[in-house]
């Protein structure tokens, strides 16, 4: 395992370190943002209080507050007609977990909480993964373009670019361990026009920095020849051959089955709601399913991360909200490029996001984007129109695409921190807690190393009060369920006479067997949503968008599940299907 | 228990039991032809099976029926017809083998089964637009059905889709879901419709709409969804001339169910994996009037080819792609002389788009205007030779409507030799085409 590594160059801690005198900040801040700012140093970090005229002013406070060097930015500034959001439990209430005693619980069941699970599986820990959704990557996780990123467009010396760029090494092992489909098609920058394409010398060396697996110079008659599709604006391109691309909710489902078949409990519908601490450590984890002892909590919360730092009283930063949007075309448009493209232009350097482009994913489909705005709304997923015609640009990229590609759309949120970097370090505060948060972009390429160090951050905080040894019988392999439609018919057929239900296509668009879709249901992790199956199997996800074979899959999750059909919920709680029997009284 | 691939071979391999399919495979049984039809779910009937309303067969039976009672009528006549059938089978892949025939993966839980097969009729129907394909913004929670989903779930699964809907488009299923919905006691708030005329038909508007007292809302849509886990409501507002919403106009319902009818796409992905060209106005296959599509022995027939209003005319599109492709699997002619039939001002479409004149086979024009034409018009086809127009069937209607398609019968004998014939519309009122 990889020893962990900081390369925390650009946050100190606190006035002490050369920050800012507070009575300047506050000077420089009321100066652009008013009158109604007040700061105050909590203990190194920087806490922004009082009020601004518009969510924008407040965002921009934060990110200029993150440039005078202290330790973090609590941004607590209120804006008119705008209620600070507040952590939601679930409905459900029982004491399931109550009295249970763990070593470790992970607070998260993204992609970053699952696989510092999985990680810490590898020890001789009892481990509980609790997860306020119906199942993993809901959120955040779920709702990305699944790019593995190089690890160019991260600045140097941020963890951002440290853990990208181990993260991007560790996915091959991962995917092929996991059984996960994992492509690197690399990623090709087109240049606009020759301005952009002097930069090379800047990016190549920018690659280098990083520590990049490799990057090449494209000429223009290069790009047309391995993408004859590619705009004919371009004038050559930047290659970066180690990018790939996943589908990240079967990654994160897959790496939470591993976590769980190697002894992880897995509790969905479960929401922290507080901590009990003793002597500057968490004793116990109060949650809407009871109350349970553990030695060691890793807050991997995802967009409510500095709510949950809060209940332990290590709120030293705070997240903002960066919505981006997707479209997913048509699974035919796959063929008409070989790598991810995009043609960034030169405005969007000052930017703080990447800039979108085409991801082409292993299944075929290509995404489109993702587009950047901060919003406010932790789980607010609304699109816009706006947003379809921002995308639209990536479309010219290649030449073969149109909006008429597209079969659906979907927004995700990226939980920031105000200096826009990862935060993936111990508690200073809280003996036996330990943060990854701020996992934005690239979290999901950099997880992997990311879930390395978590671990073994989390192994020096337990080995204080007991002796943590590798598990003899730990499994880093996953099984993963067939998928019928990618194997050859030979093999189609004898698992079609080993079980008949492999023969019988419940998703036409997706070409999803029956056999699969209870498959998804009998996993290590216990679902039942129709979402569920659908980001496990693809059955829902085509051109027909479910308009045939959601009543099949209905029927069979409440055969699986042995409930009836008024009960099947598309995505958890709340969300029912049908309000009940038909007056003739439903089927016989 | 035996592994491996089985194989079969046959003449006609009819590609889904909808009527358009059961007609073809009576028809080319008939013809004499071996026919497989395959259908993916586990009973013969298509879509019809999920119409409990009334209104079919007034054309090819001359009486009115449900659709299943429709269905059952096409079965009874597959059954009696000889042809085989394989069910709850889905046809993986198909490709051409050698020059005169196609091979078919196909899947169902009997196995993997490698059909060869000389001639394909496909029969594969039509999908529905979905929310994004519309570009339905805000949030997606449970609540969203397209209307045929919504029509399977109440008339096929008994259940209730909600409680208080609201319909996106006033397309026919769209229509007949409010009615069906009303009388299952689920308030339908009103349906939607970003068009300034309905999108169904006139007697639909009637009999599901207006005798039931639901309000049909014109030029007007839906912009978003709000609701995190279920619908709770959605934004209506009315729309300009280019369909775009009017800012102001925007209008909050609450609602728990949001139906959509907003379009039929026709189904073709296999015909495409095989080269068959498409015609981008009707979205599948060209064909000429055997129903032949540009690829040598790949018939389509039904809502495949084109969204028809009534089932009669699948069935009759069926009745003429089976027998054609029997003749063609059979050995019949293999030469075509194809004249492309190209549709004038006024018109959304006319199929087919090619007339092959080596052809015994006459058959009719189908067509549809792009606008209301109440004052009636004279539709008329012509053989174009050299600029020079010589008309060879015409008729007059009454009215002619964007959701009803209409047909004009070829006449007996085509005249050989011309570079293309064309369909012109003439209004009464003497007016222009503004489309």
């Amino acid at each position: 395992m990889a020893k962990p590594r900081h390369v925390d160059k650009t946050r100190g801690s606190g006035a002490e370190t050369g920050a800012l005198p507070l009575a300047k900040a506050l000077d420089k801040l009321r100066k652009a943002y008013g009158t109604g700012i007040e700061l105050r140093d909590d203990r190194g970090s920087l806490a922004l209080e009082g009020a601004v005229a518009t969510w924008r002013d407040k965002i921009d406070a934060g990110w200029a507050a993150a440039r005078f060097g202290y330790r973090g930015v609590v941004n607590d500034l209120a804006v008119p007609g705008l209620e600070p959001e507040r952590l939601e439990p679930p409905g459900i209430k029982d004491c399931s977990l109550d009295g249970l005693a763990v070593d470790v619980a992970v607070i998260g069941g993204g992609v970053i909480g699952a696989s510092v699970a999985r990680e810490l599986a590898r020890w001789n820990l009892s481990i509980i993964l609790i997860e306020k959704e119906y199942d993993v990557a809901v959120h955040t996780s779920g709702r990305n373009d699944g790019m593995i990123h190089d690890g160019f467009a991260a600045k140097p010396g941020t963890k951002k670019a440290w853990y990208n760029v181990r993260g991007n090494r560790l996915w091959g092992s991962w995917a092929r361990e996991l059984g996960v489909d994992f492509k690197r098609q690399g990623s090709l920058v087109l240049f606009r026009g020759r301005t952009s394409a002097a930069a090379y010398p800047l990016m190549a060396s920018r690659a280098k920095e990083n520590g990049v697996d490799g990057w090449e110079y494209w000429s223009r008659s290069r790009v047309r020849a391995e993408e004859p599709n590619a705009s004919p604006g371009q004038h050559g391109g930047f290659f970066l051959p180690s990018a790939g691309s996943l589908s990240p909710y079967k990654a994160t489902v897959a790496i939470a089955e591993n976590a769980a078949a190697n002894g992880v409990r897995v509790s969905f519908d479960t929401c922290v709601l507080g901590f009990d601490l003793e002597s500057e450590s968490i004793a116990a984890v109060r949650t809407n399913r009871g109350t349970f002892r553990a030695r060691a909590v890793v807050n991997a919360a995802g967009n409510w991360a500095d709510a949950v730092a809060g209940m332990a009283g290590d709120r030293f930063f705070s997240l903002h909200q960066r919505r981006g949007s997707d479209l997913i075309l048509d699974v035919t448009t796959g063929v008409t490029q070989k790598h991810i493209m995009s043609m960034p232009s030169l405005f969007q350097a000052r930017e703080k996001t990447k800039g979108g482009g085409l991801v082409l994913t292993p299944e075929g489909n290509i995404l489109v984007g993702p587009t950047a705005r901060e919003l406010p709304g932790r789980e607010d997923y609304a699109t816009a129109p706006e947003e379809i015609r921002e995308l639209e640009r990536h479309l010219k990229v290649n030449v073969r695409l149109s909006l008429s590609h597209v079969i659906t759309y979907f927004a995700g949120v990226r939980p920031c921190t105000y200096e826009e970097d990862f935060i993936v370090e111990p508690s200073q505060r809280v003996r036996n807690l330990v943060h990854a948060a701020g996992i934005q972009s690239p979290g999901l390429a950099s997880a992997p190393a990311i879930a390395e160090d978590v671990s073994a951050m989390v192994v020096r905080v337990l080995e204080r009060s007991m002796a943590v040894r590798p598990r003899a019988d730990w499994k880093p392999h996953r099984l993963a369920p067939p998928e019928l439609r990618r194997l050859p018919l030979e093999e189609r057929a004898r698992l079609i006479a080993a079980n008949p239900r492999y023969g019988r296509i419940v998703c036409r668009c997706e070409e999803i067997s029956e056999g699969e879709v209870r498959n998804a249901l009998r996993s290590t992790l216990p679902v039942s949503s129709l979402d569920a199956v659908k980001r496990r199997t693809r059955a829902g996800m085509g051109r027909c968008h479910g308009g045939f074979c959601t009543p099949r899959v209905m029927e069979i999750v409440a055969s699986e599940t042995g409930t009836g059909l008024c009960d099947v919920l598309k995505k958890g709680e709340g969300s029912w299907m049908c309000a009940g029997p038909s007056k003739s009284g439903g089927r016989s | 228990m035996s592994v491996g691939l089985q194989s079969m071979e046959t003449d006609v391999v009819v590609l889904g039991a909808g009527p358009a399919g059961l007609a073809a495979a009576v028809s080319a049984r008939s013809a004499g032809a071996r026919v497989l039809l395959v259908e993916r779910e586990d009973r013969v009937g298509g879509i019809l099976k999920q119409c409990v309303h009334d209104g079919f067969g007034l054309e090819k039976f001359r009486e009115r029926l449900t659709g299943p009672e429709y269905a059952l009528r096409e079965a009874d006549a597959f059954r009696a017809s000889g042809a085989s059938l394989l069910t709850e089978a889905y046809v993986t892949s198909a490709t051409r083998s050698g020059d005169s025939s196609f091979l078919l993966d196909c899947v169902s839980p009997r196995g993997v089964a490698q059909v060869r097969a000389r001639a394909l009729v496909m029969a594969t129907g039509c999908r529905e637009r979905t929310d994004r394909q519309v570009f339905i913004h805000g949030d997606r929670p449970a609540g969203i059905f397209t209307a045929g989903l919504a029509q399977y779930m109440v008339n096929v699964q008994g259940l209730l889709p909600g409680r208080r809907a609201v319909i996106l488009g006033s397309g026919d299923i769209g229509l007949i879901m409010a009615r069906r919905l009303t009388l299952e006691g689920v308030k339908v708030e009103g349906v939607y419709e970003i068009k300034s005329e309905p999108s169904g038909l006139a007697r639909n508007v009637r009999q599901c709409l207006e005798d039931f007292g639901i309000p049909l809302y014109l030029s007007t849509t839906v912009t978003s969804v709000r609701g995190r886990r279920r619908v709770e409501g959605v934004t209506v507002a009315a729309v300009d001339g280019r369909s775009r919403p009017i800012p102001g106009t925007e209008r909050e319902l609450a609602c728990d169910t949001l139906i959509l009818s907003v379009g039929l796409i026709p189904e073709n992905e296999l015909a495409v994996s095989l080269g068959v060209p498409l015609d981008g106005a009707t979205r599948g296959p060209r064909v000429d009037q055997n129903m032949h599509t540009l690829a040598d022995g790949v018939f389509a027939c039904g809502n495949a080819v084109h969204v028809n209003d009534l089932a009669d005319y699948v069935s009759e599109s069926g009745r003429v792609a089976g027998g054609a492709a029997a003749a063609w699997a059979l050995g019949g002619p293999q030469a075509r002389d194809l004249t492309p039939l190209r549709a004038g001002p006024g018109f959304l479409y006319a199929v087919p788009q090619f007339v092959d004149v080596l052809s015994g086979e006459r058959g009719s024009v189908f067509f549809r205007s792009n606008a209301t034409v109440a004052a009636g018009a004279r539709v008329s086809l012509g053989a174009m030779k050299d600029d020079d127009r010589r008309e060879l069937a015409a008729k007059t209607y009454p009215v002619l409507r964007p959701p009803e398609l209409e047909r004009l019968v070829l006449p007996p004998e085509l005249p050989s030799g011309a570079d293309s014939y064309i369909l012109d519309m003439e209004r009464m009122d003497g007016g222009g085409n503004d489309a």
